[in-house]
C-alpha cells in the first residue's frame, strides 16, 4: 500500500497553527472555508457515497496518494451527521484475532499522527483504556486478550481491583458491588478523540488535495450496466463514473442494493448519552461488558455513556426511556458517587451488523462498485486504516493486503474473520 | 475583560428586598441562614436561592465558561444560566430554581481563587484569539506537548465538582396511568386538566415550578385573580393530581412518560413513569434573549426574569432601568419596575425601530446604548424581544415545528401531530388569558373524550400565534450561549469556515450544547446562521430537540434496585448450611458447602444433589417445534420421540458454538428446552428472532419457564435408590429398562405433581434431573436430603459440578469455547449433520470441515501431575509462538493429578503429543495431549 508520506511526496496541508491564531486574532482577518463549495460535476473518476469519517478519508488519501483528484464525496445531509458524529469516540486497538489486532492497530497509529497529518487537531487523548471483569470467565478472556496483544506488540496487561482503584478511584472495587470488579485489561494507549474534529480534518484535507465533497445530495440510484457501474442518480442529478464506493451506514445495505449487489448486514439501532458537565474526575475509559456500559469523561467534563446496540434491527434513530434507565443504573453500579450527576441528552445512531462482526471491504461482484460498510460499533476507531486501504483499492482495484480477510467472498468461502469476542461491548 | 475585582470595594451589596408584594412567595415571617461563598447570608422560606442572592444585592452570581466573564441572572427560572451553583456536594445547582434551604453552603463554581477576582478572566483578555474552534487549530504540534495541552484544557471545565463519597440520597420511581398527562401547569394546563378531569379521565398535571400558575403568577391584580379562580378549581375538582417542582422529561412511543419529581419529603427525586392515553402539551412560551455586545453583564436581563424577581420575590433588580419591549409583557414590565420603585430612564420600544446596540460596563452593568446613539446610564437592561415555542415533546411526537415569520418564532404544525398527543395555550398561539384557557378547555375535553375511547379523533381550536417583530441579533456582537460562551461572531466565523448547516455550526461552536439545551439559543442561532449565510430561518431549519427535555439524575433514571439478583428457592437452605456464594450472571449459587473434593467424591461413591434452578428452560409448543430445533440445533431433531431427550448444540450463522442443552420431548406437540444458565436469555431471544423474522408461519409458542421450576441434579450411583423413595413406580418407574439413559418422564416427585425428571449425565454418574414447580423446591430439596441420609446424599456446588464434568470432557460453552469457536472445533464432530437440509451455521461448518485446518478441543494432563497450570495459560510451539491455550484445569479428586481441556491447533492435536504450557508467571511445564474423558471413558457409569 501507499504509505502516508510515500514517494508521491504529496503536499502538507498547513494553515492551522498558534502563529496562524495569533495573526488572525490581531488583525481579525477571516479564516478560509476548512472545504470549499463546488457544481457538481457531470463526471468524476471516482464517486465516494457518504461523508463519514470513512468516505471522507478514502477521498483524501485517494487524492494525497494516489493522485485521483477527479473525485466527489456525497453526503445526503451534512458532513459527519450519520454514524461518525454519533459513536462515542473511544479508540483501541486491543482485539482477540490477528487480523483485528493488527487492522485496528494500524488505525491507533494512523490517529495518534492524525493532527500533525491533517493540520487539525483532533484532540485524540491517548488516556488508557479500562475493560472490566466482574467474572472469572471475562477474566480468563482478558488473559488471553493480553497474551495475543503481547505477541502483536499491543500494549495490553491485566490488572487487579487496587490497580483499577488507583487509576479511576470513582469506582466501586469493593466485593459489596452486585457484580464485583475482579480484574481488567488494561490497554494504554487506548482513548477517545474529538470524532467531529476527524471529519473536519478529512474533509479540509481532501478539499486541499482537489477532491469535491457535496453535501445535501442524496444518492438515488446506481447506473449499472454491463455488469459495470456507470454513474449515480443524485437528487441534483446524474453523475458518470466507473467508481463508486458505497462508504455509508445505516443504510449501506439500501445503497448496494441500488447496485444490485445483497449484503449481508442487519441494521440495528445503538444508543449513547451525555451528562452535564462536572470538574474532571475520570481519566480513563471504563468499560464493562457484564453491565453493557462504556463511560468516558470528554475534555468538556461531560460524561459520555454508550451500550451494546439495541437488541432488534431497526432504521429508528429514536432513543428509549429504557435506555436511559438501565444505563444510568449500570454506571452506578460501577461508580455509584455520581448519583447526583444529570443526564443532558440520549441519540441513537445506527449500525450495520455483520455475522461475523468484522467489516466488508473491497471489490464486489459488479465492477467498479467498492463497499466499506458493515462497520458495525466499531467503525469510527476504524476510520483512518480503512481510508487508507479502501484509497489503495479503488487506485489498484485490488484490496490491498490489510483488508484482504474483510472481503465480501469470504461469505461465499466461509473465511470469517469473527471479533465477536473482542467487539461486542468491547469500546 | 477585568480580572480585577468586578464591584468596587467600597460598594458593599445592600439589602434590595422590597415591601409586600400582592403575588410574592417568601414567608417573611421566618429568616433561612445559608451561606454564599463562605459568607453568612439569608433568605425567607419561598426564595429561591438566586433571589435570596438578589435580595442580598449580589449582582455576581457566577463566571462564564471560556472568558470567566462574571454574570448574573438572566431568566430567573430553572435554564438561567448564570445562576448555576455547587451545593454541598452537589454540582450545577440551579440556582434560579432551587429553593433556599437552612444551613446550605452556596459557592459559585470553578472560580479561583475567588468570584470576585478570578485569573482565569485573564483569557478575556486572549479572547480574540480563542475564537471558535481555536483549539482545532493550535495545539498540533509538537506532537508530545497535546497531552500537557489537553490537561490544561481540562482546567478550564465549567462546572461544579463531584466528591467520591457524596452521602446518601434516596431515589425511586413510581408507575402511573392517568387517561391524561398535562405538560405544564400555567393557566393553559391547569384549564385543560379541569376540563378533562370533568369530563371523566384522571388527569396528572405536571409544573415545572414549585406552584401552579405560570405567567399569571408574576402578573398583575387581574391576572392574580384569575390564578386563584384557576387553583380553586383544580383543587376542588377531583380527578386531578397535581406534581409540581416536577417536569415530563419526554415522550416516547405509545404515550410513554417520563415525568421527573423533585421536592417530595424524604425523596431525592422520584421518576414517574406514566403511560397516559393523551399527552397534553401545555408548556407556555420561553422568553428569548437578544443578542448584542455586553448582553451578558450582569444587570442584563429578560422581562420576564425582571418581573418574578419583583412579583414573586419582592426583589428589587436594579436602580434605574432601560427597557427594550417588543410585546405587552415587556409594558407590563415597565410598570411593575416603576411600582417597584425602579427608575425607568428610557423605554424603548422595538415596534418603533427603537432598541439596544450595546451595553456597557465592567462585571456590571453601567450604560446602554441605543440604536439611535444615545447612551443612557443604567445598572438594569430588561429585554422582552420574543418568545421561543418549547416543542421538544411535540418533536419527539413526531412534529416539525414550522417558522411563522409574522410571529418571528417556530409553532407546532398541528397536521403531524398524533392523535394522542394535543396542544394547548401558549405554544401553540397567543390570546388574552380567557382566550388561552378557552382553547385549553376545548383541548381538555377533547383529550378527555379521545383518552376515554371516544369515536374518531374531534378538531381542537387553534390559537393565532401575534404578530410581532423579527428580534435576535443587534449585529453589534455578543453572546448568543452564555451557557457556553458562543458569540454571535463565533457563528458567523463557523459559516464562513464552511460549518454553514445548523447542524455544523452547532457541533462547531459548540451552541445550544450547554446545560440548557438550547431552549434560550437555539432560535438566535438559527437566525444568526440563516443571516450569515443569506438564507431565510426556515430554509435554515432548527437542530433536533432529543430526549432528555430536562436533565434528569442518574439517581432517579437508576432508581432503586439497580441489579435485581436471582435466587433458587432453595437459597436460604444452601445460606443455612454453609454455602460459599457465587455470582454466576444474575443468579447467586453455591459455588461449594465447604469442601468441593469432598463433595466430588460423594457423588463418584454415593450420591450428590446440586441446585441447577439456573439452568434456561424453555417451554415449546406447537406443531413445528421439531422444525424449529432441526433449524436452531446442529443434530437432527425430526425423531425424537415422545419421552425421549436428546443433547443438542447451537451454533450463530458463523458456525461459532452458541449454547448447549437437552431438550425433551413431552408430549406430540410439546418440548422443554434447557440452555445454559448463562445463556438463557440469549437462546430465548435467538428463538423469537428465528421465529419472528425468518419463519413467522411456524406454530411455535414459547414460554421461559426458568423460574417457574427449582431444577435439582440428582447424581451418583446411589442417585436411582434416592429418587425411587421419593416417586412411586406406579407413576414414575425408575427402573433402567422402563427409564433409560436420555429419557424424560413426567410426574410426582415427593407428592408434588406435574414435575419433569430427566435422566442425562453432565457428572458421568448416573443421574436424574428433576425439575419441581418453583414453590415446591425446596421441600423437595429437604426430602431429598431428609431420605437420603443412610446413602451418603451430599449437597454439591458449582465447583463440584466444574470438576466433575471436567474429568468427564464436557466442554462448557464460553469456556472451553469462545467468540470464534466454530462447532467442529468444540468436539462436535460427530453431532454436527451436514447432510440436513439446512440450520443455522450450517455453510460456515461445511467449509470448516472442509478446510480441515481448525484448532481442535483436547484433554491435557501436565506430566507433573501436581501442576495445574491456570486457565488461559498458552500453549506454545517450539519457535515460541502460540499454538492454543488451556481453556479448563483442576486438581482431578478422583485421579488424584492435574487435568485440562485445551484449544490446541491441530499439529498437535494428537493424543501423546507433547506440549509446552507457558505459564502466566512466565514458567514452561511439559503436557500431554490426552482424549477429552479424564474419567469414564466409555461411560459405562452413566448407563446403569
Amino acid at each position: 500500500m501507499s504509505g502516508g508520506n510515500g514517494n508521491g511526496r504529496p503536499e502538507k496541508l498547513r494553515g492551522y497553527s498558534a502563529w496562524s491564531l495569533l495573526r488572525r486574532g490581531l488583525t481579525h482577518e477571516d479564516w478560509p472555508r476548512a472545504w470549499r463549495e463546488h457544481e457538481l460535476r457531470s463526471s468524476y473518476d471516482a464517486v465516494i457515497i457518504g461523508g463519514g469519517v470513512h468516505g471522507l478519508a478514502t477521498a483524501y488519501y485517494l487524492a494525497r496518494d494516489h493522485g485521483m483528484r477527479n473525485i466527489a464525496v456525497l453526503e445526503k445531509a451534512y458532513v459527519g451527521g450519520g454514524g461518525s458524529g454519533r459513536n462515542t469516540a473511544i479508540l483501541r486497538s486491543n482485539y482477540l484475532t490477528p487480523e483485528g489486532v493488527r487492522f485496528y492497530d494500524r488505525s491507533v497509529k494512523l490517529y495518534e499522527h492524525l493532527a500533525a497529518d491533517l493540520n487539525f487537531n483532533v484532540m485524540f487523548s491517548q488516556r488508557g483504556h479500562l475493560t472490566l471483569a466482574h467474572n472469572d470467565a471475562s477474566l480468563r478472556t482478558m488473559h488471553w486478550r493480553t497474551e495475543v496483544n503481547k505477541l502483536q506488540d499491543v500494549d495490553s496487561e491485566v490488572i487487579g481491583p487496587d490497580r483499577i482503584a488507583e487509576l479511576v478511584p470513582y469506582l466501586d472495587v469493593s466485593d459489596e458491588t452486585r457484580y464485583p470488579i475482579l480484574g481488567a485489561l488494561y490497554h494504554p494507549p487506548g482513548g477517545i478523540v474529538r470524532h467531529d474534529a476527524v471529519v473536519w480534518g478529512y474533509a479540509r484535507g481532501a478539499d486541499v488535495h482537489g477532491a469535491h465533497i457535496h453535501q445535501q445530495t442524496e444518492v438515488t440510484g446506481i447506473d449499472v450496466s454491463g455488469g459495470r457501474v456507470t454513474g449515480v442518480q443524485t437528487n441534483r442529478g446524474r453523475i458518470a463514473t466507473p467508481v463508486v464506493l458505497n462508504a455509508t451506514a445505516g443504510w449501506s445495505s439500501l445503497i448496494s442494493d441500488m447496485a444490485g449487489v445483497a449484503m449481508p448486514v442487519q441494521t440495528s439501532p445503538l444508543q449513547a448519552a451525555v451528562t452535564e458537565p462536572v470538574r474532571p474526575f475520570l481519566d480513563t475509559v471504563v468499560v464493562s461488558g457484564t453491565l453493557h456500559v462504556y463511560v468516558s469523561q470528554t475534555d468538556r467534563g461531560e460524561l459520555v455513556f454508550g451500550a451494546s446496540v439495541d437488541p432488534f434491527a431497526s432504521y429508528s434513530m429514536r432513543g428509549s426511556l429504557e435506555f436511559t434507565e438501565g444505563i444510568a443504573g449500570h454506571v452506578l453500579e460501577l461508580m455509584p458517587a455520581l448519583h447526583r450527576m444529570r443526564l443532558l441528552r440520549q441519540w441513537s445512531g445506527l449500525c450495520d451488523m455483520t455475522p461475523d462482526y468484522s467489516p466488508i471491504m473491497g471489490p464486489t461482484p459488479v465492477e467498479g462498485f467498492y463497499v466499506d460498510v458493515g462497520w458495525g460499533t466499531y467503525g469510527f476507531k476504524a476510520g483512518p486504516v480503512s481510508g487508507e486501504a479502501m484509497a489503495a483499492c479503488l487506485a489498484t482495484g485490488k484490496p490491498p493486503e490489510i483488508i484482504s480477510s474483510f472481503g465480501l467472498d469470504r461469505f461465499l468461502s466461509g473465511r470469517l474473520v469473527g471479533e465477536k469476542g473482542a467487539a461486542a461491548v468491547g469500546h | 475583560m477585568s480580572i480585577l475585582p468586578t464591584t468596587r470595594r467600597t460598594a458593599t451589596p445592600t439589602s434590595q428586598r422590597l415591601g409586600h408584594r400582592a403575588g410574592e412567595v417568601i414567608d417573611r415571617s421566618r429568616t433561612v441562614s445559608f451561606t454564599w461563598n463562605g459568607r453568612p447570608l439569608s433568605g425567607h422560606p419561598g426564595d429561591t436561592i438566586a433571589s435570596a442572592l438578589a435580595a442580598a444585592g449580589e449582582r455576581v452570581l457566577s463566571r462564564s465558561y471560556k472568558y470567566h466573564r462574571p454574570r448574573g441572572l438572566l431568566t430567573a427560572d430553572y435554564l438561567d444560566p448564570g445562576a448555576f451553583f455547587q451545593v454541598g456536594d452537589e454540582p450545577n445547582v440551579r440556582g434560579a430554581h432551587r429553593l433556599l434551604e437552612a444551613g446550605m453552603a452556596v459557592s459559585s463554581q470553578n472560580t479561583w481563587p475567588s468570584l470576585r477576582f478570578d485569573l482565569k478572566a485573564a483569557n478575556g483578555l486572549a479572547g480574540r484569539f480563542l475564537a471558535t474552534g481555536f483549539y482545532y487549530k493550535t495545539f498540533i504540534k509538537p506532537e508530545p506537548l497535546w497531552p500537557l495541552y489537553e490537561k490544561v484544557l481540562r482546567t478550564f471545565v465549567h462546572a461544579g465538582a463531584i466528591t467520591p463519597d457524596p452521602g446518601a440520597a434516596y431515589y425511586d420511581k413510581r408507575h402511573a396511568h392517568p387517561d391524561v398527562v398535562v405538560a405544564g401547569g400555567g393557566p393553559a394546563g391547569m384549564a385543560a386538566a379541569v376540563a378533562a378531569a370533568r369530563a371523566g379521565a384522571s388527569v396528572m398535571l405536571v409544573e415545572e415550578d414549585h406552584q401552579l400558575g405560570g405567567h399569571l403568577r408574576w402578573g398583575d391584580g387581574a391576572a392574580l385573580a384569575r390564578l386563584r379562580a384557576l387553583r380553586a378549581q383544580v383543587a376542588a375538582q377531583p380527578g386531578i393530581e397535581v406534581l409540581t417542582d416536577a417536569v415530563v422529561t419526554g415522550r416516547f412511543d405509545d404515550n410513554w412518560i417520563p415525568i421527573v419529581a423533585r421536592s417530595l419529603p424524604g425523596i431525592t427525586e422520584r421518576l414517574v413513569k406514566a403511560r397516559a392515553a393523551v399527552l397534553v402539551v401545555a408548556p407556555g412560551l420561553i422568553e428569548r434573549p437578544y443578542v448584542f455586545a455586553g448582553n451578558d453583564l450582569p444587570g442584563v436581563m429578560l422581562s420576564t426574569a425582571a418581573r418574578r424577581l419583583v412579583n414573586l420575590y419582592a426583589v428589587r433588580p436594579g436602580s434605574r432601568a432601560v427597557v427594550m419591549s417588543a410585546n405587552p409583557e415587556g409594558d407590563a414590565a415597565v410598570a411593575d419596575l416603576e411600582a417597584a420603585g425602579v427608575e425607568v430612564a428610557a423605554v424603548l420600544d422595538a415596534r418603533r425601530q427603537q432598541g439596544v446596540a450595546r451595553a456597557h460596563g465592567r462585571g456590571g452593568l453601567r450604560a446602554v446604548e441605543t440604536t439611535d446613539g444615545r447612551r443612557i446610564e443604567a445598572d438594569l437592561l430588561v429585554t422582552a424581544t420574543g418568545w421561543t415555542a418549547p416543542t421538544s415533546l411535540l418533536n419527539q411526537s413526531g412534529d416539525r415545528p414550522v417558522y411563522d415569520q409574522a410571529a418571528a418564532r417556530f409553532v407546532p404544525d398541528p397536521d403531524r401531530m398524533p392523535a394522542n398527543v394535543l396542544a394547548a395555550g401558549g405554544i401553540v398561539g397567543d390570546g388574552t388569558v380567557d382566550q388561552l384557557v378557552e382553547q385549553a378547555d376545548a383541548v381538555g375535553r377533547e383529550a378527555a373524550r379521545r383518552a376515554t375511547g371516544g369515536s374518531a379523533a374531534g378538531t381542537v381550536p387553534g390559537l393565532r400565534p401575534a404578530p410581532h417583530p423579527e428580534l435576535f441579533a443587534a449585529g453589534t456582537g455578543g453572546f448568543v450561549d452564555l451557557c457556553e460562551d458562543v458569540s454571535a461572531k463565533d457563528i458567523t466565523t463557523a459559516v464562513a469556515e464552511g460549518y454553514d448547516s445548523v447542524e455544523l455550526a452547532k457541533r462547531y461552536t459548540t451552541v445550544t450544547m450547554g446545560p440548557t439545551q438550547g431552549k434560550l439559543e437555539t432560535v438566535n442561532a438559527v437566525a444568526l446562521v440563516a443571516h450569515a449565510t443569506g438564507r431565510s430561518i426556515a430554509e435554515t431549519g432548527t437542530t433536533t430537540w432529543r430526549p432528555v427535555y430536562a436533565p434528569v439524575t442518574l439517581g432517579a433514571l437508576a432508581g432503586r434496585p439497580r441489579e435485581p439478583v436471582r435466587y433458587s428457592p432453595m437459597q436460604p437452605w444452601h445460606e443455612r448450611h454453609g454455602a460459599t456464594p457465587l455470582v454466576a450472571g444474575q443468579w447467586i449459587r453455591p459455588e461449594h458447602y465447604g469442601d468441593p473434593a469432598a463433595e466430588v467424591t460423594a457423588v463418584r461413591t454415593a450420591v450428590g444433589i446440586i441446585d441447577v434452578t439456573p439452568i434456561g428452560k424453555l417451554d415449546l409448543r406447537g406443531p413445528d417445534v421439531a422444525e424449529l430445533l432441526n433449524l436452531l440445533y446442529v443434530n437432527k431433531w425430526s425423531k425424537l420421540g415422545v419421552g425421549r431427550v436428546r443433547y443438542g448444540v447451537m451454533c450463530a450463522d458463523d458456525g461459532v458454538v452458541l449454547d448447549d442443552g437437552v431438550t425433551g420431548r413431552l408430549g406430540e406437540d410439546h418440548y422443554l428446552m434447557s440452555t445454559t444458565s448463562s445463556g438463557a436469555a440469549t437462546v430465548w431471544e435467538w428463538v423469537e428472532n428465528w421465529l419472528q423474522t425468518a419463519h413467522p408461519e411456524w406454530q411455535v409458542h414459547v414460554t421461559p419457564v426458568t423460574t417457574a421450576y427449582a431444577s435439582i441434579n440428582i447424581a451418583g450411583p446411589r442417585s436411582r435408590d434416592l429418587l425411587s423413595r421419593l416417586t412411586d413406580p406406579e407413576d414414575v418407574d425408575l427402573s433402567a429398562d422402563a427409564f433409560g439413559y436420555m429419557n424424560v418422564r413426567t410426574g410426582t416427585v415427593a407428592g408434588v405433581a406435574d414435575c419433569v425428571l430427566w435422566r442425562i449425565g453432565f457428572t458421568g454418574e448416573l443421574s436424574y434431573e428433576i425439575h419441581v414447580p418453583a414453590s415446591y423446591g425446596l421441600h423437595a430439596w429437604e426430602r431429598l436430603v431428609a431420605e437420603g441420609a443412610d446413602l451418603g446424599v451430599r449437597p454439591f456446588g458449582v465447583e463440584a459440578q466444574r470438576i466433575l464434568r471436567l474429568e468427564k470432557g464436557h466442554a462448557i460453552v464460553a469456556q472451553d469455547t469462545d467468540g470464534l469457536t466454530q462447532g467442529f472445533s468444540a468436539a462436535l464432530d460427530g453431532l454436527i449433520k451436514l447432510d440436513k437440509d439446512d440450520f443455522v451455521g450450517l455453510p460456515e461448518l461445511r467449509w470448516q470441515q472442509g478446510r480441515d485446518s481448525h484448532p481442535r478441543l483436547v484433554g491435557l494432563q501436565p506430566l507433573d501431575g501436581t501442576v495445574v497450570p491456570p486457565e488461559a495459560s498458552q500453549i506454545l510451539r517450539t519457535d515460541g509462538s502460540i499454538a492454543g491455550r488451556v481453556t479448563s484445569s483442576r486438581m482431578s479428586p478422583t485421579l488424584g493429578r492435574a487435568i485440562g481441556l485445551a484449544q490446541i491447533d491441530p499439529e498437535l492435536a494428537e493424543v501423546g503429543t507433547r506440549v509446552t504450557v507457558r505459564l502466566p508467571d512466565g514458567r514452561d511445564v511439559a503436557a500431554e495431549v490426552t482424549g477429552l474423558v479424564h474419567v469414564d471413558p466409555e461411560g459405562e457409569r452413566q448407563r446403569v
